[in-house]
């Protein structure tokens, strides 16, 4: 159920935000949505791949937290157990909305449904007069990123499709106690074919600004096996 | 005395006379202390059943909460035992010349680091003096909480004390020190004193328990002064010349729910004398403090009620009955005498102006537990040390008192005789504070009662001029703190808020039997 409205000063100026990370709160999530302008910063703690939506029309990039719907291993007692917080989980509950045309600029919408909004303990979104909080302020510029991260993102896939960059990804994972864990129908990218490209490839991915993020993707599987160690300790087998 | 003596002066046994907030809290901290400092003390204490405590001293300095985590009581437990709720300061409405939108703060957080004159230079008396110097004051203006519960205990985002429940507070305190702290409680009368051939005293007779031997005593029986006054006979020293209120007229008025909760105590002149207002979650603490040369008692419960009217809209009045204390400003010549140190209103009492009753028993607890007597033999220079140090302190709470009244402008007669009666101490510091700003220099005494920037907030609240020449102004420290205003009050619930949420997070209250 979800509510949303553009944000006023007006009809929001008492609003409180509950900032802090919790599964009450909609953080208890196995992964979220990333975007290539992200990945440097994601990929110090989560490992990134790749998923088609489904209509098997488009792919997004997803950070992940945990191995199975509803697991965030980097979620502990109300506390946000790593030094990054993606966007798409900080933003919440506001959302970048358009005008139907879909030009413009973006506005801020909030999700009035969403459990953060309404929280008599949260952060302020107006001050008493109507103006932004710092809060605020720090939300605008993190949309503006998010905005704009997801309006380049197409470049992005649409070269990994024309040089056939992206391979799918399957993953069972055995704990320490013996358990299997799987992670199925995702994408990685095909370091074989990334290696094989030619010069003219590269340098054009490199022009177009694609190949930082397509590294910082690749490099960010080495956080699979921390994900997994995160997941024996949280099981109690160190 | 012959033959083999046990090892001399050892003293292990401590007795405390009389229950309330000064018995309760000094058993706390005795016995907590003695723990943490590997003391093998007994503490006992003897409260009768029957005598009502005075109950007036609901406000708290911000030193409570490391009082509280020394005891070992989570600040939870204590808010929802005690009604609690949090303090950041004193307003004082209506002391410069009462006059619409006369007001000003003394919040407990201090100006910015550093030397005050530049930043006064960069204030320039444009605006309050306090919301220029301390994010706290658009806090308290909001009614928000100096904290948020995801907070460790005891920790703010803004320095605080509490508003509380003086009744809950020796209640829980009890509870804590027999449950949990080993103290022994006797509920009995005192019917005498035993004194050993020294003087010191031996025991006390009590009406239906054989006596009760100790090695050192603590008066804590309020302005009877039972054992520091009725057995060692100490002098008290009136500061009423100075300090000329003498009766308060107090009431409790209950609140609406949901209403919002004062972040600060209220403090509201009147043609003689002033009115306190203490928020607590269901109640507000309202009492009219008054000089009984200036006004009559009728007189005062009409200024009282007509108060009451004005501040909490909706209370009934006519079902209020306000209760009359009388009191006499000034203190013991002598806190600590023999094997007898008073604590609380048996050392003294001054108008609760700025609640510094609370913050003198755990001052002299400090004290006490810092410096812990082991033997008779040092037993009297511990007594003289103690009663410097706290003459000084009782002397330096009245000058700064009498500093709220001494740059008053208004002009019944009360405050006339107010200002023609400033001690010589605080004319001197007024006079250097012409020419430079209050500072630490002018309070060299270890852990001041009042900080300088006490000094500050209420020197400069009251409209006193800027020092003549200043240096160039520093601006930067006081943009910060507007910036940190932004932020703070944007992320800081109200006081409402923070005590709904916490009631429901713990449907039970903490002081109730389970």
């Amino acid at each position: 159920m979800t509510s949303h409205a553009i944000l006023d000063s007006n009809t929001h100026r008492d609003l409180r935000v509950a900032s802090d990370p919790s599964a009450d709160m909609g953080d208890g999530v196995m992964s979220c949505i990333t975007f290539p302008d992200e990945f440097r910063r994601v990929q110090g703690e989560f490992p990134i791949l790749f998923r088609m939506d489904a209509a098997r029309e488009n792919f997004h990039a997803l950070a992940m937290f945990g191995f199975e719907q509803g697991e965030n291993l980097f979620l502990d007692n109300g506390k946000w157990d790593a030094a990054y917080r993606p966007l798409a989980l900080s933003i919440q509950p506001f959302l970048i909305g358009r005008n139907p045309d879909g030009e413009g600029p973006g506005q801020v919408h909030v999700d009035m449904e969403h459990p953060r909004a309404n929280a008599a303990e949260g952060t302020r979104v107006f001050d008493e007069d109507g103006r932004p909080t710092p809060y605020l302020e720090g939300i605008a510029e993190q949309l503006g990123a998010v905005d704009q991260g997801y309006r380049g993102q197409d470049a992005f896939f649409a070269a990994l499709k024309r040089h056939e960059l992206l391979e799918p990804f399957t993953l069972e994972i055995t704990l320490a106690d013996g358990a299997k864990n799987n992670l199925v129908g995702f994408h990685i990218i095909d370091e074989a074919k990334l290696q094989a490209l030619d010069g003219e490839a590269v340098a054009e991915l490199h022009a177009e600004g694609h190949l930082m993020p397509i590294f910082m993707a690749l490099a960010s599987l080495s956080q699979i096996g921390e994900l997994v160690a995160r997941k024996n300790r949280r099981e109690g087998h160190i | 005395m012959s033959g083999v003596t046990p090892p001399k002066g050892e003293i292990s046994r401590i007795v405390i006379a009389g229950g309330g907030t000064a018995g309760w809290l000094s058993a706390c901290t005795i016995a907590a202390r003695a723990r943490t400092d590997g003391r093998d003390l007994s503490v006992t204490l003897v409260e009768a059943p029957d005598i009502p405590t005075i109950g007036v001293g609901e406000g708290t300095w911000p030193t409570m909460r490391g009082t509280l985590a020394t005891i070992g009581i989570a600040e939870e437990e204590f808010l929802l035992a005690c009604d609690a709720s949090f303090k950041q300061g004193s307003r004082f409405d209506g002391w410069r010349d009462g006059s619409a939108g006369d007001s000003y703060l003394h919040p407990f957080t201090a100006p910015p680091a550093g030397s005050l004159a530049p930043m006064l230079s960069a204030w320039n008396a444009m605006g309050s003096f306090a919301s220029a110097m301390t994010p706290q004051a658009d806090a308290c203006a909001a009614d928000l909480a100096p904290r948020q519960r995801t907070m460790p205990g005891y920790a703010g985002a803004l320095n605080y004390g509490y508003h509380l429940d003086a009744g809950k507070f020796a209640a829980l305190l009890k509870r804590h020190a027999t449950g949990r702290l080993g103290v022994t409680h006797i509920a009995d009368r005192i019917t005498g004193v035993e004194p050993d051939e020294g003087g010191n005293i031996k025991g006390l007779h009590l009406s239906s328990h054989p006596m009760l031997e100790g090695n050192l005593f603590l008066d804590c029986t309020g302005m009877r002064a039972l054992l520091i006054d009725g057995h060692c006979g100490a002098g008290f020293i009136d500061r009423s010349q100075v300090l000329s209120n003498d009766r308060a007229l107090a009431m409790q008025v209950p609140v609406e729910a949901g209403s919002a909760i004062a972040s600060q105590t209220i403090g509201t002149a009147h043609e003689a004398g002033w009115l306190w207002d203490i928020a607590l979650p269901a109640r507000r603490g309202i009492g009219c403090v008054f000089s009984s040369a200036h006004m009559d008692e009728t007189r005062a419960a009409d200024v009282l009620r007509a108060h009451v009217a004005k501040a909490v809209p909706g209370a009934d009045i006519d079902a209020l009955e306000p209760r009359l204390l009388r009191f006499a400003s000034g203190h013991r010549d002598s806190f600590w005498k023999g094997n007898c140190l008073a604590v609380g209103l048996s050392a003294g009492f001054v108008e609760p102006l700025e609640a510094s009753a609370i913050v003198m028993i755990e001052l002299s607890l400090t004290m006490l537990m810092d410096n812990f007597p082991q033997s008779r033999a040092t037993m009297p220079v511990h007594a003289r040390r103690f009663d410097a140090l706290f003459r000084q302190r009782w002397d330096r709470i009245v000058d700064f008192l009498k500093l709220h009244y001494a740059l008053s402008q208004r002009t019944e007669p009360y405050w006339r005789d107010h200002v023609s009666s400033v001690p010589d101490t605080l004319s001197d510091m007024l006079a250097l504070w012409r020419e430079q700003p209050p500072a630490a220099d002018d309070f060299p005494l270890a852990n001041e009662v009042f900080p300088a920037a006490s000094w500050q907030y209420v020197l400069y609240g009251m409209g006193h001029d800027l020092p003549a020449h200043l240096p160039p102004a520093a601006s930067d420290p006081l943009a910060d703190v507007r910036e940190r205003a932004r932020r703070m009050t944007a992320a800081l619930p109200t006081n409402r808020a923070y005590q709904d949420a916490l009631r429901q997070a713990a449907p039970i209250p903490a002081g109730a039997n389970r």
